[in-house]
Order: structure tokens, then sequence, then C-alpha cells
């Protein structure tokens, strides 16, 4: 349903992205790890249409997302949790949302109930919010049109332990339920526990991909990440 | 390509609606409302509101009841407020990186760009009949208070010539906005511009003379008081080239080839 294929991304001479080539299947959540600053960002605004590749393709559906017909309707997104107007109720984000998507007022009310946000939090300016709170706000906001694409750049930042246990939960039913789940993270741990395949990347470079036992043959997936990092800072030195 | 049942969804029938692209009257619904949903531009509408109807009321003890002088009287307010009011709206969703939402829910960027310029316009055009509405009783008022005659002296190219010079300004610095993509440096821009200009024309005649061709504060002069000549229309014109067609169009390319970060 997502696909990577050969992408590249130079920024004034020095390469973000190299060759990053992988997919997303319907039906599983994968993981996309990396240190900060391997491009993992980067990765997703491609695949978003919010800046350009300089070779080669990620496309949804089989297409780049520009040219998706409503990709609003298919691609639920949420790259960064703080990047709202801090003068806007949450409840007044989600509203601009369903009305560009054209859905009812009532879907603002169901997918703050299915985050967990109160209508009393709701009806508070972003200023407010905890980090926890953005997080709940961003994943209904990529929740509205019932997407069957969802990606995520670090949703469980700043959840609290019920949060990531809500996370979890709410990443495997849409899984269960035929979406193809992107998130990005480096909380290894909760990758290990909800992800089904995992997607390292290093440097710019796909490291390695594959189910967590694939890659991790008993080993635990903060000792395979770390190999791999290391391993790739050595041969970038 | 929904035939997927994500959960919380399917209670109020909506997910039979049809995915379809983003029809543009309804960008321009969301931009309009993102120009007034935001604390601060309520605050400053409910000040932009207040600080007409007192002007206007001052203006009739000062002046007498004149309607045309009480109802241009709100262009102090609209040559303050109004700018900023659009300059923040056109910026932000690059300030606050809102505009990471925007564009992944309608990649076409230049249908919302234009969206999000129109808002502005039209508000200037409410501000102007507001202003009239609000200048009608001022004189009627006035005139009574005062025990004199009122005067309702406006005429019908006077008020368009005074809508219309403000609605130019105002895409004057919607065209800043759009080029700096930063408010308190379009703000500044737009003010200091105004300020230079003034400067150049009071200075010497051939400041004067580039000022009425290039600058629009200066070209829009006989459009406000509905005195155009063809010779005034031409140096509108060239002014509305230099000082909005050309920021609004470098702004515009800049901002839909911009990583969107």
């Amino acid at each position: 349903m997502i696909e990577f294929k050969s992408v590249c991304k130079d920024y004034k001479g020095v390469r973000a992205l190299d060759e990053v080539s992988f997919t997303v299947e319907p039906g599983s959540v994968t993981g996309f790890l990396g240190p900060n600053g391997a491009g993992k960002t980067t990765a997703l605004r491609i695949l978003l249409g919010l800046s350009r590749p300089t070779s080669g393709t990620a496309t949804i559906f089989g297409r780049p997302y520009r040219e998706l017909e409503a990709p609003g309707w298919h691609v639920g997104a949420l790259l960064d949790a703080n990047a709202q107007h801090p003068g806007r109720t949450g409840r007044e984000i989600l509203t601009l949302g369903a009305m560009t998507l054209g859905l009812p007022r009532s879907r603002v009310d169901e997918v703050l109930e299915l985050v967990g946000l109160t209508e009393r939090e709701a009806r508070r300016i972003f200023r407010g919010y905890s980090l926890g709170m953005r997080q709940r706000l961003g994943i209904a906001h990529a929740l509205l049109a019932r997407p069957r694409v969802l990606v995520f750049d670090e949703p469980a930042n700043g959840l609290d332990p019920q949060g990531i246990h809500w996370l979890r939960g709410l990443l495997r039913e849409l899984a269960d339920a035929g979406c193809a789940v992107l998130l990005s993270s480096h909380l290894l741990a909760e990758v290990e526990r909800i992800a089904d395949r995992v997607v390292v990347i290093g440097r710019g470079r796909v490291l390695a991909q594959g189910t967590l036992d694939e890659l991790g043959r008993g080993r635990d997936l903060e000792r395979v990440f770390l190999e791999l990092t290391a391993e790739a800072d050595r041969r970038a030195a | 390509m929904s035939d997927v049942t994500v959960p919380g969804a399917a209670r109020t029938g909506w997910d039979r609606v049809t995915p379809a692209p983003v029809p543009f009257h309804r960008l321009l619904l969301v931009e309009a409302r993102k120009m007034a949903d935001t604390r601060s531009a309520m605050i400053m509408f409910g000040l932009l509101a207040a600080m007409t109807v007192v002007s206007i009321a001052a203006r009739g003890v000062v002046a007498g009841p004149e309607l045309t002088r009480l109802t241009t009287t709100a262009g102090i307010g609209y040559g303050t407020l109004l700018p900023a009011i659009a300059i923040l709206a056109v910026t932000g969703d690059w300030t606050h990186r809102s505009a990471l939402t925007t564009f992944t829910l309608e990649p076409r960027r230049g249908r919302v760009l234009a969206a999000r310029c129109l808002p502005p316009l039209a508000a200037t055009v409410a501000a102007s009949l507001f202003a009239l509405v609000v200048a009608v009783p001022a004189t009627a008022v006035t005139a009574a208070v005062q025990g004199v005659p009122a005067e309702w002296d406006i005429t019908v190219p006077r008020m368009l010539g005074w809508t219309a010079t403000n609605v130019l300004l105002i895409a004057m610095a919607i065209a800043f906005a759009m080029l700096l993509l930063h408010p308190a440096a379009a703000i500044a821009t737009y003010f200091v511009l105004g300020t230079l200009w003034n400067l150049a024309r009071n200075l010497s005649e051939t400041g004067r003379e580039i000022a009425r061709w290039v600058d629009l504060g200066t070209a829009v002069g006989p459009l406000a008081t509905a005195e155009l000549t063809w010779m005034d229309a031409a140096r509108l014109g060239t002014a509305l080239l230099c000082s909005v067609a050309l920021p609004l169009a470098i702004g515009v390319v800049r901002a839909l080839r911009a990583e969107v970060r």
C-alpha cells in the first residue's frame, strides 16, 4: 500500500536519504526506526508530498501522494503534534479538518471520544495542551476520514503509560481492520510491542527490514538496533 | 477504496459519503474560518469594530454630521488593524507549522493559497460597508444633538472608490505576507515602506513622481476620492504590478516549491 522505491534526497550536496526502498502492507503495523537525524521525518514528508525526492518514488496505492484523487480521505497523517496554531481550540482544529474533507461535525465528536479527549479539553486552546494531549488530538485528526493508510511520526512521544497502552490497542485495531500503519519511533521497546515489521534506517540508508523475528533471531530489538546503527556509523567514518 | 471499518466510525452513516477531491468553495470556507477562529484574531476583529464605532462617533462630535467624512474616518482603523489581520491570516499556517496539516489534506497548494487570499479581501469589503452602516446613524444622531442639518453627501462612486482603496491596500498586505511568510517581517515591511514612500514624496519631486507610479499607497489617492483620471489609472496599474502582483507572484512560486516543514 505504501511503497518507497530507491528514494534519494539531497540537501545542498548532503545526502539525507540514499536509495530508500521498503513497503508497508495492509493489515500491518510497520515501525520505522532510526537515530535522530537518520532521515525518518524526511522520508515521511516525501511520502506525503510535502517535500520532493531528488530521485526515486514514494507512492501510496501506486500513486505519488500529490496525484491521489482525495488524499485526505485515504491517508491519515500526524507528522508533528506541536504544529498547530496555539490560539485555536482542539475542537476547532478538528472542525477545520472535518470541514475540509466534507465530513459532518458529528465526526469530530466521534474522533474526540475515540482518542479520549473530553469535551472540556476539546474546548481549551491548543497552547495549554500537554504533549500527550497534542498527540491524541493529532491522532484524532488523522482518523477523521477513516483512512486506510496511516502515517505517524513519533506518536508515542509525550504519552503517559496509559496513553501508550491505548495507542498500542488503537494501532492493533487499525491494522486488524486492514489499515496499513507506518509509525516512526525511537522508543524501541514500544515498537517491539506494537509493530509487525520494522524498517531500520541510519544515515539515510535502510540498514535492515523484516519481521521482528527475522531481524532479531532471538536478540531484543535494542541490541539489533545499536549494532546496525553502530555499523552504519563505522562505515560512514 | 474505503471498505474497511475503522473503529469509532459508522455510527452516523457519514461513511457512505464518497471520497472526493476538496472543492474550492470548501477551501474558501475553511480559510475564511481560519482567519477568525483564533483567540488573537477574535480580539483583533473586536478591536477593529470598537475602533470603527468610536472613531466615527468622535469624528461626528468634532467635525459635524457629514456622512462621507464620518464613513471614511473608519479608514484609520482599517489602515492599521486590517493589514495585520490579513498578514496573520496568510502567514499563520507557516509560522505555526500547521501547513503540514493543511497541505496533507489538500496537496494542491495553489488552490489553498488562492483560497487564503480571498477572505481578507472580502472582510475589507464588509468592513467598508460596516463603516457606512455605523456612519449613517452617527450622522443622524450628531445632527440631532448639535442641532445642525446633516449632510448626506456620500455618492456611489466615492463609496466604491474608498472601498476599492481599502481592498487594494489589503491586497498589498497579503502580497507582502505571501512574499515573506513571516508576520512580524511582513507587518514591519508594510508600515515601514509606507513611511519611506511618504518621506520620498516629501523630499524631492523625483521621489514624488516615482512614488506615484510604484507605491500603491500613493497611487490609490485619486481612487479613494473617486477622481481618477486616465493618467491616475495608468499609475495605479503600474503601482499594482510593483507593489502587489510582483511580490505576490514571487511568494506564490516559492510557496508552491517550498519544503513544508
